[in-house]
């Protein structure tokens, strides 16, 4: 079973004459435990493309099946559901909560749909942070913390409903190289260490050794499919 | 809700403007309110002091003591069983001054301008209740606190009644039982004596008095002596709170404060539904990301309906605190009463309108695309 299935998926917005066709019959697969890159100019459909896959947007037709459920046809309601519990989203401006702490951006996600923040929530995030180096900084504000941390604080809240597919928009456009590289570096460990599927958006040549596969997007159309990208990685992988 | 909670918490300075309004709205709300009961206690004094009891008035008086005559033996006549005791009162307006001071024109104050001719109104009664003692004798007059607080007058003390002067002993100090002017209470033949003396058209043909008063036997509820009185022809009874709605200087009072408080209460329902508007406007890239990590719309708006009832609760404790402080300063002769049963009104409306305030923004955050977090 893959961890994501698209199947002649097209998403087009308007209608008429103002009609844009974002994804036009795309159909792509995910395999657990496999880094997915997607790049692509922009406007070419690569967001549209992550947005279906997380349930944020509907198709407007074909299949998306996440993880063996197919959220095609999700209400609202359910697609938040689906979202909480079966996705994790590294959106590209960070998007930390900037009123709580590190711990608790990464508790946020299990108070939603009525969830209550036990003990194992607790020591899931701790445990978290002290993964991502920082246990000495669960205290501490959005504000009080690095751009490099913020983003760490990101990827531990996509991680903390242990979500079979995490996704991640463009990861390293605020940060410099070196920076890029160390964030790509734990992301990249933390969803292999956990066996997860990741799909990656980027324009960041520089980080394209952390890819299994890439895969390129023009105008909605997959155009070109690297499937052995391993041997590239910078970091020995 | 634990989030919406620690967002006022760690960001008090962003609610800031919609609390300051709201704890200046509680004020207002609360010193209208004041105004009202203060206005109605003003005028209601002769009615509350028979609390209780039933009045009975000639039916053609639309329950107006002033237009009624009703024969002193109305009720006695009629063997009403559930009625314990049968009283009467008369009533009259006129001036009064303590014996000695009476220079200058009438005031409805003690101003220091040399006036201490004082604006009374004068009743005749018969029946004693929790408020009134037993009819004083010729020659002493029964006086409310309000007469305190505008002349220096104690038990003992000599005052002159009316044009003539008639001198009267202060025979008892009662609560406040203001009629639009403080009150003076005699027995019923010194009422007739003075008003013969004030104006004699005002006096009722002998055997008859402006209005009865029934008190109901134990056990017996008031409605249920209404009820017996109103089957007599000629008579028409209330109790004391249809008698306290029939005066059309409470009813313009009541409306015209109702209206004000009303007015006050949308205003702060806008207050609210503005400054979330704004908040949800402001955050609407946060409130995406919330939706897109799983929330769900209710989720939202019961995140600021919270802060908003935590908004108003405080505001409803700091604004309460700042009335009160206003009310003790405020002169003794202005009519503000401030009571519990009203503050628990104006709370519960406030708490209410803020809610619904709150819940005006249902439409923007169901607006809101999670799609928008990313890109």
């Amino acid at each position: 079973m893959s961890a994501l299935d698209l199947k002649d998926v097209r998403k087009v917005y308007g209608d008429g004459d103002q009609k844009v066709v974002a994804l036009d019959n795309v159909s792509l697969s995910v395999a657990d435990n496999e880094m997915l890159f997607i790049m692509g100019p922009s406007g070419s459909g690569k967001t549209t493309l992550l947005t279906v896959a997380g349930g944020l947007l509907q198709a407007t037709s074909g299949s998306v099946v996440v993880g063996g459920t197919d959220i095609s046809g999700f209400d609202g309601r359910e697609l938040a559901a689906f979202r909480r519990d079966r996705i994790g989203f590294v959106f590209q401006a960070v998007n930390l909560v900037p009123f709580l702490t590190a711990r608790e951006n990464l508790l946020l996600v299990r108070q939603f749909g009525g969830g209550k923040i036990d003990t194992d929530a607790r020591d899931r995030a701790d445990s978290l942070l002290t993964d991502l180096g920082l246990a000495d900084r669960a205290g501490n504000l959005p504000s009080q913390l690095s751009g490099g941390q913020q983003q760490r604080v990101a990827i531990g809240r996509a991680l903390m409903n242990e979500p079979p597919l995490v996704l991640v928009d463009e990861p390293t456009s605020s940060l410099d190289s070196e920076l890029g590289q160390q964030v790509m570096e734990l992301l990249t460990k933390e969803i292999k260490s956990r066996g997860l599927a990741a799909v990656v958006v980027t324009h960041d040549d520089r980080i394209l050794d952390f890819a299994d596969r890439i895969v390129q997007i023009v105008d909605g159309k997959l155009t070109s499919d690297s499937s052995d990208n391993s041997s590239a990685s910078p970091s020995g992988r | 809700m634990s989030i919406a909670l620690k967002e006022l918490w760690r960001q008090p300075q962003r609610f800031l403007p919609v609390w300051v309004a709201l704890t200046l709205l509680v004020v207002l709300l609360v010193i209208l309110a004041g105004f009202l009961d203060g206005l109605s206690r003003s005028q209601t004094g002769p009615y509350r002091a028979y609390d209780g009891d039933v009045f009975v008035l000639s039916d053609d008086a639309n329950l107006q003591v002033q237009r009624s005559r009703v024969s002193a033996d109305a009720l006695t006549d009629q063997g009403l069983d559930d009625v314990a005791d049968v009283g009467f009162l008369d009533a009259a307006f006129t001036v009064a001054a303590v014996e000695g001071t009476a220079t200058g024109n009438t005031s409805s104050d003690n101003s220091d301008d040399g006036t201490n001719l004082q604006d009374v109104a004068l009743y005749g009664y018969s029946m004693s209740s929790s408020v009134l003692p037993h009819a004083p004798d010729a020659g002493e007059v029964v006086v409310d606190k309000q007469l305190t607080r505008q002349i220096d007058v104690e038990v003992g003390d000599r005052l002159v009644l009316g044009p003539s002067a008639e001198p009267m002993t202060v025979a008892a100090i009662v609560d406040d039982l203001s009629a639009g002017a403080p009150t003076l209470w005699v027995n019923g033949d010194e009422w007739r004596r003075l008003v013969g003396t004030i104006n004699p058209a005002l006096l009722p043909p002998s055997g008859q008095h402006l209005a009865l008063i029934a008190q109901p036997g134990a056990d017996i509820k008031a409605s249920t002596v209404v009820e017996q009185v109103d089957q007599i022809d000629g008579l028409e009874a209330a109790d004391v709170a249809d008698m306290i709605g029939a005066l059309s200087v409470v009813q313009q009072q009541n409306a015209t404060f109702t209206a004000i408080i009303g007015v006050t209460f949308v205003v702060s329902l806008l207050v609210v539904a503005l400054f979330f508007a704004l908040i949800t406007l402001e955050q609407t890239r946060l409130y995406a990301v919330f939706k897109a990590l799983g929330a769900t719309t209710r989720e939202l708006l019961t995140g600021i309906s919270v802060q908003a009832v935590v908004l108003t609760l405080i505001a409803l404790a700091v604004g309460m605190a700042i009335s009160a402080v206003l009310v003790a300063a405020l002169p003794p002769t202005l009519p503000v009463r401030v009571l519990p049963t009203r503050l628990l009104e104006v709370a519960v409306g406030l708490l209410v309108t803020s809610v619904i305030g709150g819940l005006l923004t249902a439409r923007r955050l169901l607006r809101i695309d999670p799609a928008s977090s990313i890109g």
